[in-house]
């Protein structure tokens, strides 16, 4: 494995680490697939953004390659288009965008033709002498995931993964479509790439609140005597989204929820909420323990799939006054579709912080609201001393709940009990909230904005694993499996709610609810 | 939200008066059922001044702040039109972060004292401070900054600065040797100070720190013999000063200033040469300044006139010792001796 973080050779004495963004090496970077949609909503914008923002080298260079035929101008034109209407949360500036047009470059090329990577190496080697980058190149693999493995292949059949400087290569999800397709590409990686140089990229790591995480649990002494099976109920990690599937029902069609969302992104989140310490904070250790902990959580046996998963699909509904299509009545989609647009699975960690405690996850389309976090239910009180009637009346079992809201209200908040004021002792749940967005006011970089200087700077820490990839298809694919062999009844759900009724039984069989973010 | 007029300015009266203000904002969460305020809170920041509009714009950029730094804001206003020796009122600087429906909200004291009577806040002040937090003191008290200050404004000034972790002054305007006395004075009573003109050369800085950050370049710091700088005033800066203390400290190079006009105000132009390379970096218009040099490409960069929220921010953020700072300051030194 290659050194984790590449530390520029020279001691810069000009360097003010307290007021300058992180340094980052020359490079040029190639994103393959460079007129498709990813580049032109997250790449280019963000590249422009940390260029704009002086947290790249000045000595950089993006080569842009996809099958359309383009001249660096046209390239340069068709960016810029991209980035002034896509640009999250910061000005176009016309100057700075001559500057930044500069350093882009273009190569028109097929992926499975030779000829291609003869051009793109003259390219680079002609880069390398123009913008200074010093060998460095870091290769963005955009494209369909079918490529992939021929991209990479190719990529060293040309020699192009080594050069003067370092070769990284950064590979967008999925990573496969199960357990055995992951193998796979991940041998073929392996072929001609060492692990340290391949960057799998999960955006939800990228997000400033999921690395918020770490530092709660592990930057503070309060919280992780209390992060485990002693103290802590049960975990729930929500990923709800209020639209459908938006014009990618094709997709959507042959992806479904689980694998969409919690082979990867949820399933990493847990392994961040449920992780040990890492003895060090660098990308070695921190993935180590992510592995450690995506390898002990129980597998599910096929029969018990149905006690501890279920698919749902939402119908047609009528929502604030307009009319919503089901699933199978989006575009694209056909009418007997068996997608699972919402999935939630019990998981139960087998080490010795966590046995016994569930870890529910739930994710879906089309429900009441667009909201990502995580809720810490910690344990009632032994005994209830006090008349715990809420307003509603309904008896609040376990009043201490620890929520880490990733999406859309970043930020923290716990609640418990307390004395209302008045005669008597009648107590209420209140709420100490900590807003990230308040806190710090600053504007919090996108995730493939700090993904992206990570990769460059060489720090894989918010990247995945192979091992962590190879362990979390293993605790979906039975689920996969089974749901594969399966004829539901969908639709299930109403558009509009928070998914089928047999989520909340799953919930209900452990003695618990699904909590209402 | 504010309160009425407090005298005496007492501390428990001020802090009975913040903690009305809070009952006052829970009423609205009573009636609606559901958290509406949310009070942050990462620092103390006093701002003492003198200025003739009796702290409005002090209060003013700290209300801007607020978004970034949350703090217990008091602002010292000393005035001829004080109605009292010290009076003091409380408010709550609130609002509403886009597409939120919780208000955050920050306390502030507006205390205002007579000229002669600012010597008397400190305790007042000391018994208002957030407790556990940083006290950060933004000194735009002119009149007590200046080499011949009457006692009265230097002892206000020392008792204020003894509460406090840290110092800011702006010593834009001042004569440069007053101004690297009076710094050298605190930080050797060991305080951490901070001054405005510092932090205004961020913009020019990072680019040419970031020059130097490619291994393969031909020419190392160390070959850089001279540097020139430009700038619009009469006489150097402290900003100019600063900034060639901290170019010219790694190779000791050949320093001179020149007068020259430009777009708006300050540095215009470096130029730094080594024997075989010349890098220029220059106000190229008014809102950009481009970086060339002999052996490579140009890059054009954004640059603003900060404003004093922009750099307040910028250095709110620096909560330890700034080492950079402290070489070009030291290079400073030896520059106008």
């Amino acid at each position: 494995m290659s050194v984790l973080v590449q530390p520029l050779t020279e001691p810069n004495p000009l360097q003010d680490s307290l007021r300058f963004a992180r340094r980052v090496p020359p490079c040029a970077i190639v994103i393959f697939g460079a007129s498709g949609d990813l580049s032109k909503r997250k790449l280019l914008p963000s590249l422009y953004r940390l260029f704009y923002e002086r947290r790249i080298s000045q000595n950089f260079a993006v080569i842009g390659s996809s099958r359309t035929p383009m001249s660096d101008d046209q390239f340069r034109e068709r960016m810029k288009e991209s980035v002034s209407k896509f640009l999250e949360d910061a000005p176009f500036d016309e100057d700075i965008w001559k500057s930044f047009a500069q350093c882009l470059f273009y190569v028109a090329g097929d992926l499975s033709e030779e000829d291609s990577y003869e051009r793109l190496k003259t390219k680079l080697d002609a880069v390398e002498k123009s913008h200074q980058t010093a060998g460095n190149v870091l290769f963005y693999l955009s494209t369909q995931p079918s490529y992939y493995a021929e991209a990479i292949k190719k990529l060293g059949a040309h020699q192009l993964q080594k050069g003067n400087g370092w070769r990284r290569v950064i590979i967008e999800k999925p990573f496969g479509h199960d357990l055995e397709s992951a193998r796979k590409l991940n041998d073929d990686i392996h072929q001609v790439l060492d692990e340290g140089d391949v960057y799998r990229i999960d955006h939800y790591l990228g997000k400033e609140t999921v690395q918020n995480i770490l530092a709660f649990r592990f930057g503070n002494g309060i919280f992780e005597p209390l992060w485990n099976r002693r103290y802590v109920d049960n975990v729930q990690i929500t990923a709800a989204e209020s639209i459908g599937v938006e014009g990618r029902g094709g997709y959507y069609q042959e992806a479904g929820a689980l694998r969409d969302m919690i082979q990867n992104h949820l399933s990493q989140v847990m392994a961040t909420v449920a992780m040990e310490p890492p003895t060090v904070f660098d990308a070695a250790n921190v993935r180590d323990e992510r592995a450690k902990l995506l390898r002990a959580v129980r597998v599910v046996k096929p029969d018990d799939v149905a006690k501890y998963a279920v698919a749902g699909q939402y119908g047609p509904a009528n929502v604030g006054g307009q009319n919503l299509p089901g699933f199978r009545q989006e575009p694209s989609v056909t009418p007997d579709a068996q997608t699972d647009t919402y999935a939630a699975v019990t998981f139960f960690i087998d080490n010795w912080r966590w046995a016994d405690v569930p870890f529910y996850i739930r994710t879906g389309k089309r429900m009441p609201k667009r909201v990502t976090d995580i809720a810490i239910q910690f344990n009632a009180p032994p005994l209830g001393l006090f008349s715990q009637e809420t307003k509603g009346g309904l008896r609040e079992a376990r009043p201490n709940l620890l929520v880490l809201r990733i999406q859309p209200e970043e930020g923290i908040s716990l609640r418990f009990l307390s004395k209302s004021p008045g005669s008597g002792m009648r107590v209420r749940p209140v709420s100490m909230d900590f807003n990230y967005g308040s806190s710090f006011g600053e504007r919090t970089p996108t995730a493939y904005e700090t993904l992206l200087v990570d990769a460059m700077a060489g720090d894989a820490t918010l990247y995945t694993r192979q091992d962590m990839v190879d362990a979390s298809w293993q605790i979906v694919q039975p689920i996969l499996d089974v749901w594969g062999n399966s004829k539901f009844d969908f639709p299930n759900y109403p558009a509009g709610t928070w998914g089928p009724k047999a989520s909340d039984e799953m919930l209900a069989r452990q003695g618990h609810v699904w909590r209402v973010p | 939200m504010s309160t009425t007029i407090i005298f005496p300015a007492q501390p428990e009266q001020i802090l009975k008066g913040l903690s009305k203000l809070w009952t006052s904002l829970g009423e609205e969460e009573k009636h609606q059922g559901r958290p509406t305020v949310l009070r942050a809170c990462a620092m103390t920041l006093i701002v003492a001044t003198d200025e003739a509009d009796a702290g409005f714009s002090a209060s003013q950029t700290i209300s801007e702040l607020m978004h970034e730094h949350p703090a217990r804001g008091i602002v010292l206003a000393v005035s001829n039109e004080a109605e009292n020796d010290l009076q003091a009122r409380v408010l709550a600087q609130c609002w509403k972060p886009f597409g939120k429906a919780q208000q955050i909200c920050c306390e502030q004291i507006e205390i205002t004292a007579k000229p002669g009577s600012w010597q008397n806040a400190a305790p007042t002040l000391a018994g208002l401070t957030a407790a556990d937090l940083p006290v950060i003191f933004w000194c735009r008290h002119h009149g007590a900054l200046k080499k011949d200050a009457s006692d009265t404004d230097k002892a206000g000034l020392d008792a204020i600065a003894k509460l406090a972790t840290k110092l800011i002054i702006d010593t834009a305007g001042m004569d440069t040797a007053d101004g690297i006395a009076l710094i050298t004075k605190w930080q050797g009573e060991g305080k951490l100070v901070a001054d405005l003109e510092w932090t205004r050369l961020t913009p020019w800085r990072e680019p040419l720190a970031h020059l130097f950050d490619n291994p393969a370049r031909e020419n190392t710091i160390s070959a850089f013999h001279t540097l020139e700088i430009e700038h619009t005033e009469e006489k150097p800066s402290m900003q100019a000063l600063y900034l060639a203390g901290w170019l010219s400290a790694p190779s000791k190079a050949t320093v001179q200033f020149r007068r020259a006009t430009g777009f708006g105000a300050g540095i215009q132009r470096v130029s730094f040469r080594s024997d075989s390379e010349a890098i220029e970096f220059e106000r190229t218009s008014a809102h950009c300044v481009t970086l060339w040099s002999t052996n490579g490409r140009e890059r054009k960069y954004t640059f603003e006139e900060e404003s004093l929220t922009a750099l307040l921010t910028e250095e709110l953020a620096v909560a330890g010792y700034d080492q950079a700072f402290n070489s070009a300051l030291e290079r400073a030194r030896q520059l106008i001796a």
